[in-house]
């Protein structure tokens, strides 16, 4: 076990030790591979005095935004077009078609219909969070044993109560799923928002600023942000994702 | 019983339309509403032609770029940009899977570095690249190449790594050379896995095309969306939407269709038959 | 019963004074933002008057009216999405994404000049072999589409036989430009402050500006407000041109020019930038607030020349737009009628003045 883990750490820290190389020999324009410990300066720096949590949290904030709503009504669409095959027929070949369409490409769209200010970024995150809870979720509602729908039935359950005693809690681990995409997506599209929207407090605009000013320690170091915190909200969404499924087949 | 449940379990009258055209139908009627609520809101003006153009406008605007030779140009070259990024990702990332699926040793190398470098979504990349090599084509493809790479890397590993293990064992018993091994169990045991790997790749390109295409381009369907943003063309930036989609329709059908063709190379165990 | 109808009237009364004090705020923008984000503009009488809080001295008397500033790093386009939106009631904004939102049945009025008559830059890395606009060809320029640089542009390619199909253009803002000049990743761009802003620490070079060359490329840019702020408070509109006027005047006066670049260069730009972009020019011909029938009809060719080059896809009237009520009545206030020269439509000063 201890083998693999130091063959994993050879290549990161070979990776680390040639960048440090060459950004102290001189060999690379000093702007564009700055040495390490210029990062772990300018890391210091953003968290001490320009604040760097603040961007953060700003990012975080608009995410969960986002992702609360476009999960909460993907979780309601993806319950009507999973009960009713109607819906379904008028509503899921339309919401195919425009799936289709790349979600980036609905910035500029989004842009001029809510204009500036958070509502425009908020509302990109919800349209990126939506898509796969919906699809989940109707697919997990679908799926709902039918023998228990029988049971249901024959117990005179209201519709409500089949709703909420029976399909959802048997789509659970698809709406987990659809839940767990959703929040990777949300994170993605906040960054995205920053990118492409009006300035605001956020990691994409640091990324953005970096790459402006042609500051590459600031660009490494929203990256890495963005990566940690992608990585930590793909785990925590796995940890819960394996919770709600409780002997799912693997 | 309820006034619901009677409802619900009445028994609706069948329209007696087949059942492909009913459904078509169907399919038809939200896009046909909205699309008539969309020419009277602009018949009346409901909203400023500044929110929403005209539907003929957006056809007019169509028609316009088919004629004058831009629209083709601009599908064109993206579509050459994610050919070629996806190209060279697919290639890249079949190797490392095979190389990583084949190889305890080499996995436990890469594969925690890899785990990283996947971690960062391609938007994150994007501005890291543009410092390092600039706004060129280059940038284009090294974007598009990456986002291929990850799930086709993921996918071949998996697909390497699904191969039952009973499959290798005959193998051994046919005294197989570890070449043989390759090129006549785990390759085409893999297929089906790689295919789907490449499938997603695909998909990731075509994102990461338009993704960068917004940020630095003087062409293509992203550059589109940017011009007709500045100039507040809304209907120029629907139109560049709707190729989008299309375009990202049409690719992902073509590699469905080819991923149907080669189910006959799926391992079925167990009489759990295809996936269709 | 007394008690009853007092106790009424006191209500109303104080209904109404509660409504006559409804507080409103004013939101003014502009098409540009400092460098590094530093929320301050520069090169315009409506920058000096919000460096220096013009218009909120004008309104120091009415406590339930605040100001907002803001600064939109996508220029004029960008300022046309919060216009559209209904985000944004005044505006520091340029002729070309004006006319654009005119195009598209936004509904404005334009009230003061604003940094009118004002030079546009091709500037390229220092070591450049491009010499002149004709060298663009094939290259990779930087343009920032829907500014009033852009139009300034198209006309001075078109100058030299150039259309922006013979060189790749790429959708660039100020920041982002300036960035890519440095680092060579383009082979020019188009623009003003932000180039000579380069060209001042040696980063790039000017090789042509429309500044000495025919005025007709000159770039026009004015305060803008939405109709409905117009309509719905006409006072304030009144205050706010007011102030922009008082702040045109000290902007216009030779012996504070220099204190003027220092204003300016709050938004992150060496005075020196200013004084380039200002020399041989008079303040009071650049800063003039004035809405004479040269304005108009420069205006009145920008939204035909837009529709010719097809920026825009109409024909757009400019009837209706200029509203100098306001700007009348300030001048008057202010005795400043004769200050600023007005220039007739063929661009000759009226009344010798």
């Amino acid at each position: 076990m201890t083998r693999r883990a130091v063959r994993g750490a050879v290549l990161p820290l070979l990776l680390l030790a040639v960048w440090e190389i060459v950004s102290k020999a001189g060999w690379a324009d000093p702007r564009i591979l700055p040495p390490l410990e210029q990062v772990a300066r300018t890391a210091w720096h953003q968290a001490t005095e320009e604040g760097l949590a603040y961007h953060l949290a700003a990012s975080l904030f608009r995410d969960m935004a986002g992702f609360l709503i476009g999960a909460t009504l993907g979780i309601a669409a993806g319950t009507a077009l999973g009960l009713s095959r109607t819906a379904d027929r008028l509503f899921t070949p339309s919401f195919n078609g425009l799936r289709q369409i790349a979600i980036l490409a609905w910035i500029p769209l989004i842009s001029i219909w809510f204009g500036v200010g958070e509502a425009a970024k908020i509302a990109f995150i919800t349209a990126a969070a939506f898509v796969p809870v919906v699809l989940n979720t109707q697919e997990g509602i679908r799926s709902a044993s039918t023998q228990l729908i029988e049971v249901a039935r024959a117990l005179t359950f209201t519709r409500w109560q089949m709703i909420a005693r029976l399909y959802l809690p048997s789509a659970l681990p698809s709406i987990a799923t659809g839940v767990h995409l959703s929040l990777i997506y949300a994170w993605v599209a906040s960054v995205g928002a920053e990118y492409f929207m009006t300035v605001g407090p956020g990691i994409g605009g640091l990324i953005i600023a970096g790459r402006e000013r042609f500051q590459m320690d600031l660009v490494i170091l929203g990256i890495l942000i963005l990566g940690l915190v992608g990585f930590l909200i793909n785990f925590g969404a796995s940890a819960v994702e394996t919770l709600l499924s409780p002997g799912r087949p693997a | 019983m309820t006034a619901a449940n009677v409802i619900a379990a009445a028994n609706w009258p069948r329209l007696g339309l087949p059942r492909g055209v009913s459904d078509a139908g169907v399919a038809l009627l939200v896009p046909l509403t909205l699309l008539g609520i969309w020419a009277a809101s602009a018949c009346f003006a409901w909203l400023p032609p500044q929110i929403l153009p005209a539907p003929s406008e957006v056809w007019a605007a169509f028609l316009d770029m088919a004629q004058n030779g831009d629209l083709s140009r601009h599908v064109g070259i993206s579509l050459l940009r994610v050919v070629e990024g996806f190209a060279a990702g697919s290639l890249a990332g079949l190797l490392l899977g095979l190389a990583m699926g084949l190889s305890p040793t080499v996995e436990d190398y890469v594969k925690p570095l890899f785990t990283g470098f996947a971690q960062v979504p391609t938007l994150g990349w994007i501005p890291f690249l543009m410092l390092l090599v600039g706004i060129g084509e280059p940038l284009k493809i090294l974007v598009i190449a990456k986002a291929a790479f990850v799930p086709v890397t993921l996918n071949t590993l998996a697909g390497v790594r699904g191969v039952p293990s009973m499959y290798a064992e005959v193998g051994a018993i046919f005294r197989f050379t570890r070449w043989q091994v390759l090129r006549k169990i785990v390759l085409p045991a893999s297929v089906p896995p790689i295919f789907a790997g490449l499938r997603y790749g695909l998909t990731h390109a075509w994102l990461a095309l338009v993704a960068v295409e917004l940020l630095a381009s003087s062409e293509g369907l992203g550059y589109l969306l940017v011009w007709g943003r500045q100039m507040f063309w809304l209907d120029t930036v629907m139109v560049a939407m709707v190729l989008i989609g299309l375009v990202g329709f049409v690719l992902d059908r073509i590699t469905a269709e080819l991923e149907k063709r080669l189910q006959h190379w799926r391992i079925a165990d167990g009489g759990e038959g295809q996936r269709a | 019963m007394i008690r009853l109808l007092a106790g009424l009237f006191l209500t109303m009364a104080l209904t109404g004074a509660a409504h006559a004090a409804d507080p409103v705020t004013i939101r003014i923008g502009f098409a540009n933002v400092g460098v590094d984000n530093r929320q301050f503009s520069g090169g315009s009488a409506i920058a000096t008057a919000h460096a220096e809080h013009y218009v909120e001295a004008e309104l120091k008397d009415l406590p339930h009216v605040k100001v907002e500033w803001f600064f939109f790093k996508g220029a004029g386009p960008a300022v046309n999405e919060a216009f559209a939106n209904g985000q944004l009631d005044f505006a520091s904004q340029g002729d070309l994404p004006q006319v654009i939102a005119r195009a598209n049945g936004l509904k404005t009025r334009i009230l003061a000049a604003g940094g009118a008559h004002a030079p546009m830059y091709l500037a390229v890395p220092p070591d450049s072999d491009i010499r002149s606009i004709a060298d663009l060809r094939g290259r990779k320029v930087a343009i920032f589409r829907g500014t009033n640089n852009h139009l300034a542009a198209v006309k001075v390619l078109a100058a030299a036989g150039l259309t922006e199909r013979d060189f790749q253009g790429i959708n660039m803002d100020e920041a982002s430009a300036n960035a890519a000049l440095v680092t060579r990743n383009i082979d020019a761009a188009f623009g003003n402050y932000g180039l000579l802003l380069l060209a001042d620490k040696k980063l790039a070079k000017i090789v042509y500006t429309t500044k000495g060359d025919k005025p007709e490329f000159e770039r026009q840019a004015t305060l803008i407000a939405a109709e409905t702020f117009v309509t719905a408070h006409p006072d304030l509109t009144q205050r706010v041109v007011t102030a922009i006027v008082k702040a045109a005047y000290w902007s216009s006066q030779e012996e504070n020019r220099e204190a003027l670049f220092e204003i300016w260069s709050r938004s992150g730009r060496e005075p020196s930038v200013y004084r380039a972009d200002f020399a041989d020019q008079p303040l009071r011909y650049r800063n003039s607030p004035i809405i004479d029938d040269f304005l108009i009809e420069q205006y009145r060719v920008q939204a035909r020349q837009a529709k010719e080059y097809g920026l825009v896809r109409r024909d757009i009237s400019v009837d209706g737009w200029f509203d100098t009520r306001f700007l009348d009545v300030s001048m008057k206030q202010l005795g400043w009628e004769k200050y600023w020269t007005r220039y007739g439509a063929d661009g000759k000063p009226l009344g010798g003045s």
